[in-house]
């Protein structure tokens, strides 16, 4: 239990040895343990589920680890809560950003700082404004957290961080949320931030990205350090990959068979226009044919039209201009689009899809069709037989179906919801981010499952935040920018560069 | 180490066995565990009542004997409970079938008045013409339809203008009860000299009691209401489809199902019923409308279907004990000397112990 | 002319209670809890403090004592709705109802007990203002102490640590926790406030506008008070007008029938309750979208609580 000596020239700011945390039965980290020196990148590395955020959470008091030392600039300490942890200097940002949206973007310092009774907010904006400056975040103090962008709101995350006096700054995850334009952007802060002396820890799954910034990486995997601190210029991707996965994986074989335009398509919208939830237009003339047999892709950075575009084509959302069409029949609300035979895995299906306090099997009518009648009640009888039907067909392995959806973690709802629509014979499959929140398995499965859908004739309508696993599937992306489709890109000529810059330029 | 059992909840990941409910032991365990806190909060109301009760320089174990012969075992007591009882149950109803649907119906006292004013106005105008079997009926019809109108108007505005009917109904309630007044201090009083009130409705019009007991076919009513509420949120469609409007309007609204409708139709069923409380209140135990009239019984219907947490059998226990609990209020003016209102602190004391220390949580795996 | 004076003056008289009630509720829900206990607070508010200004003869400990009662109801609801997760609609209705039992068992005693209450006290120069004058500033203490303390509120909200955390924990709880603050206590805290404000609104109604003591003597005010936050969008700067102008409903009845008109009673005291629904039905959507987010939460989905 004991620190080992540092022999290094120079003392880490931070280093941990150790660390061990378990869950019921399942040990999320085992003798976890790295370093990071003042002025340098550090990226750690692995899949969903590898153990990173356990690590980081007991790094910044969130969990208390059950074993392991924690050394700060050489001395001992392990923090019990996040504010001793941001005593001792460490900061971080969470991928789910913890800022208020109501409050300005002073306010939402200000709830961070030492202020007094008083906040004084105008004192605080100048100072808020001049450390903007000083590490060159481009943040404006008076704004309202809601009308920044993502990007915008990460600066703000990360000057807060600054301003409390983090030395080591630790960024979980923070590209996944960007377009690639905007991650450059922030590796240009990393980098600045880097040259000041801080010490920084960045959160990825992304090779490219360890290579464009990283100065040491440490990759985890099922719970275990595979490498620590290791220079990347000494691997190879296969080496790193492998290091991740622990198996190289063999690429989705995805046939692209000729797609057929002459019979009409499984999807048509024409010039529609739609607006959000606030009431701001999200979507304009937006002009779109998915045929059957053919899987199309949608990029574009978060928030640029696509929910709105799902919900549009499943006639959940009123267009204020414009047709829509599914195997042409016209679409105006849930209940014609379900007839046409539309199916939807939704962008967020805790939100959008359960309801906790029913069980897994009492979701399954929930898929726009008529309840099957038995008199005036429900066919359970029915349903739980196409139910086991639907669970051997998908091989998504659902939950039990007596289980509460209350008591469901957030992978094992996504498999019941994916069960459910993907089973049923449909003319058109629109999936928003289906294999979110699915481990390696059954993330493949679930891709799998949707090519299956492409090749018995249905139309598929892929929305996706990760451009690899479009370019592998799709036949065709098309980009969204800012509510309109600003480019559309045919598999022959995918290409990672111009697809970034539709997306943020909305011009190739 | 002992083979595993059925109480091991199954793996998430594992194959798909069949439908099993939770496992024996653990259910009883779950309902022990379940009883003892209900049992504990019962004897903490009971016991903070006593002492606010001796407080006021009364006996509180003085008090609840009273209490207890008062409402169980004089001739008339139990007969005035069940009398009591039938319309907080419908009340009560009127709460459970708006939550069920994710609505929170405060407003069952004005939809009870509003019902009993529609049962008056028809009963008041035909009762001397028209035969007293057809009056009654009548008169019933007319407390669905006027409840209904009442609780349409915050369905109303919750579903084109988006206010909360928690707000509204409440409001609503005062304006009931104002409409109630105007009614009887003017256009309906009986005569302008004695206190304000509207005549009796006929004899032929009341409601008929069974047998020789003195107990009114209300309860009957009730029971019935019960009954088929239970059956329909359970065993049909449309109670499985308030359901899901209730857990989640948007997956409802996904699921392609009829969301405004389905609300509606909860509310309007709920004013419906609270409608046929007022109904019962007016025709088997006022008689008349006058100051006061159904004081109350909205409100305790609304805290008996939280008592019963929504579940419409359950609900006739509630509404059985808190009947109770209004007769016995009776006897702490007559003997402890004390204002009947102060069972509100007993009701209250216990639906604050059932909300607050009755519930479980389960864990997500 | 004198009508609309005295109508204005009434209203101000009558809305004053309306306006602390509504501005400790303002407090409570920008940080997330909806309380209609409110009207409980006010009703124990206002038996203490007549019990007690009729004990020791002093209104301004009557004030005090009021406020602390209106803290306890309050405190209840809290508990119950912070610590226990309680649907807060129903702790609401059970803390009103706590609160009406015991003051109707504390304060048989009372009713027609004579007390010393607050008196009209023209403030110097001001009150020879013509108009604004008699309206504003020919009033007891309590409504001159309101005129500090709603804006004293909206500076604690709005300029304050204590209003930072208030907002915080009503708008995103989890940024509180993130920085080692606690929503409990933070919603504790408000909701508690809020009783305050609505025991010494309770407390205006009793030694200050009836000087009288009886049962249920709250009648709704306080169920009005929580729709005109909702109306006033949490803003304790627009309660003044909206209080104000219940109040003026209030007291048009006793204006006209003073000056000799006919009028049913009942069709008037129905005003403000009318008035409040047509004005939400008016702001609807506008309103709940102004709402605090974690209290959307409350107002959006209320579902039955197993």
């Amino acid at each position: 239990m004991t620190p080992e000596s540092t022999s290094d020239a120079v003392t880490p700011l931070l280093k941990i040895g150790g660390f061990t945390k378990r869950f019921a039965d399942v040990v999320a980290n085992d003798d976890v343990g790295f370093d990071v020196r003042a002025g340098e990148v550090h990226a750690l590395v692995g899949e969903n589920g590898a153990g990173k955020s356990t690590l980081l959470k007991m790094i910044y008091g969130v969990y208390t680890p059950d074993s392991g030392w924690m050394l700060v600039e050489d001395h001992e300490a392990t923090p019990g809560s996040p504010a001793e942890a941001r005593a001792l200097g460490i900061g971080m940002v969470f991928q789910d950003l913890r800022l208020v949206p109501a409050l300005t973007v002073t306010e939402n310092i200000a709830l961070a700082m030492d202020t007094g009774w008083n906040l004084k907010l105008d004192a605080l904006a100048t100072r808020v404004s001049d450390a903007s400056q000083r590490f060159g975040l481009g943040v404006d103090p008076a704004a309202l957290v809601r009308h920044l962008s993502i990007g915008e709101r990460q600066r703000v995350e990360i000057l807060k961080v600054l301003m409390t006096g983090a030395k080591l700054v630790i960024l979980d995850e923070p590209t996944s949320v960007l377009a690639p334009q905007e991650v450059d952007a922030l590796l240009g802060v990393v980098r600045h931030l880097r040259d000041q002396g801080l010490g920084i820890v960045i959160v990825t799954h992304k090779l490219r990205e360890v290579r464009a910034i990283a100065d040491r990486v440490t990759v985890l995997r099922g719970g275990k350090t595979v490498l620590v601190g290791a220079t990347p210029g000494d691997y190879t991707d296969d080496e790193l990959i492998e290091a991740m996965v622990g198996r190289s994986v063999p690429p989705l074989i995805a046939l692209r068979d000729a797609v057929d335009t002459a019979v009409p398509p499984a999807l048509l919208m024409e010039g529609v226009s739609a607006n959000s939830d606030r009431g701001h237009q999200a979507l304009t003339s937006v002009t779109l044919r998915v045929y059957p047999g053919e899987l199309v892709g949608v990029a574009g950075v978060a928030g640029s039209g696509q929910r709105e575009l799902c919900e549009v084509a499943m006639g959940l959302r009123d267009a204020s201009a414009g047709t829509i069409s599914v195997s042409g029949s016209p679409v105006t609300n849930p209940k014609t689009a379900a007839t046409a035979g539309a199916v939807c895995v939704p962008e967020d299906p805790v939100a959008d899809s359960v309801v906790s306090r029913l069980s897994v099997l009492e979701h399954m009518p929930l898929d726009g069709r008529p309840i099957p009648a038995s008199g005036l009640g429900v066919a359970w009888a029915l349903i739980r037989r196409r139910t086991d039907e639907a669970n051997a067909k998908l091989g998504l392995r659902m939950a039990p179906k007596h289980r509460k959806l209350s008591e469901l973690s957030g992978g094992n709802i996504q498999r019941v919801i994916l069960t459910r629509e993907l089973a049923l014979d449909s003319t058109l499959v629109v999936a928003a981010y289906p294999s979110r929140g699915l481990d390696a398995a059954n993330v493949r499965r679930t891709q799998e499952v949707l090519l299956e859908a492409r090749s018995r004739g249905a139309g598929v309508l892929m929305v996706s935040e990760d451009l690899d696993e479009l370019m592998s599937m799709a036949d065709r992306i098309v980009v969204m920018h800012d509510g309109h489709i600003s480019g559309e890109v045919p598999a022959a000529a995918f290409d990672r560069q111009r697809l970034g810059q539709l997306m943020v330029e909305g011009v190739s | 180490m002992s083979a595993p059992t059925d109480v091991m909840v199954a793996e998430p990941q594992a194959p798909d066995p069949a439908p099993a409910a939770p496992a024996r032991d653990e259910r009883w365990l779950r309902a022990g565990k379940l009883a003892v806190r209900w049992i504990a909060a019962i004897l903490g109301a009971m016991i903070i009542f006593s002492v606010l009760v001796s407080f006021q320089g009364a006996n509180p174990l003085e008090v609840f004997a009273d209490m207890w012969v008062s409402t169980f075992q004089r001739p008339r007591s139990l007969t005035e409970i069940f009398i009591r009882m039938a319309p907080i149950t419908l009340a009560a109803l009127a709460v459970v079938l708006p939550a069920r649907a994710g609505m929170m119906n405060v407003g069952g006292e004005g939809q009870v008045i509003v019902g009993a004013v529609g049962a008056a106005g028809v009963g008041l105008a035909f009762d001397q013409t028209l035969p007293g079997g057809l009056v009654m009926v009548l008169m019933a019809v007319g407390a669905i339809v006027a409840g209904a109108a009442w609780a349409g108007i915050a369905a109303l505005l919750r579903l084109v203008f988006n206010v909360n009917e928690a707000v509204t109904t409440l409001l609503l309630n005062f304006v009931a009860l104002d409409l109630l007044l105007f009614l009887i201090y003017q256009p309906w009083r009986e005569s302008a000299a004695a206190q304000p009130s509207t005549r009796e409705v006929a004899v032929a019009a009341q409601l008929p009691t069974l047998g020789s007991t003195g107990v009114t076919v209300g309860i009957i009513v009730a029971v019935a209401a019960v009954i088929v509420l239970g059956w329909a949120l359970t065993r049909t469609r449309w109670g499985y489809r308030l359901g899901v409007v209730g857990g989640n309007p948007e997956a409802a609204r996904r699921a392609a199902m009829p969301v405004t409708m389905l609300l509606l139709s909860a509310l309007l069923v709920g004013g419906a019923l609270a409608g046929l409380a007022g109904w019962i209140e007016l025709s088997a135990v006022e008689l008349k409308l006058r100051p006061g009239f159904g004081t109350q019984i909205g409100y305790i219907g609304f805290l008996a279907s939280w008592l019963a947490r929504h579940r419409p059998l359950p609900v006739l226990v509630a509404s059985f004990v808190l009947a109770a609990l209004s007769v016995a209020a009776d006897s702490l003016q007559l003997d402890s000397g004390l204002p009947a209102s102060t069972i509100n602190i007993l009701t209250a004391l216990l639906l604050v112990a059932v909300l607050g220390w009755t519930t479980m949580k389960g864990k997500k795996t | 002319m004198s009508i609309i004076i005295d109508v204005a003056s009434g209203g101000v008289r009558g809305g004053t209670s309306i306006l602390y009630a509504a501005t400790g509720e303002t407090i409570s829900e920008r940080a997330g809890v909806i309380n209609l206990g409110t009207e409980g607070s006010m009703l124990a508010g206002a038996l203490a403090a007549y019990m007690v200004s009729s004990q020791t003869g002093n209104p301004w400990l009557g004030v005090a004592v009021g406020a602390f009662a209106g803290a306890l109801i309050s405190s209840v609801h809290a508990v119950l709705v912070v610590k226990r997760k309680a649907n807060q609609f129903a702790s609401g209705l059970a803390v009103l109802f706590l609160s009406l039992g015991l003051t109707s068992l504390f304060g048989s005693s009372y009713v027609g007990k004579t007390i010393t209450p607050f008196t009209v006290w023209d403030v110097p120069l001001l009150s020879d203002i013509p108009w604004i004058g008699p309206i504003l500033f020919q009033q007891d203490p309590l409504v001159y102490l309101s005129y500090l303390v709603v804006p004293l509120v909206w500076f604690v909200l709005f300029r304050t640590r204590a209003g930072l955390l208030v907002r915080t924990a009503g708008e995103r709880s989890e940024a509180l926790t993130v920085h080692g603050f606690s929503v409990q206590r933070v919603r504790m805290a408000a909701v508690i406030a809020g009783g305050v404000l609505a025991g010494v609104g309770g407390a205006h109604l009793s030694i200050a506008y009836t000087n009288s003591w009886f049962e249920n003597m709250v009648a709704g005010r306080g169920f009005i008070a929580v729709a005109l936050v909702i109306f006033a969008s949490w803003s304790p700067l627009k309660v003044f007008g909206g209080a104000y102008l219940f109040g003026a409903a209030l007291s048009l009845g006793p204006a006209l029938q003073a000056r000799g008109y006919e009028i049913n009673q009942f069709a008037l005291h129905v005003i403000p309750f009318v008035l409040t629904l047509t004005v939400l039905a008016a702001l609807g959507r506008r309103t709940i979208s102004a709402a605090p987010a974690e209290l959307k939460r409350v107002f959006e989905n209320a579902p039955p609580d197993p």
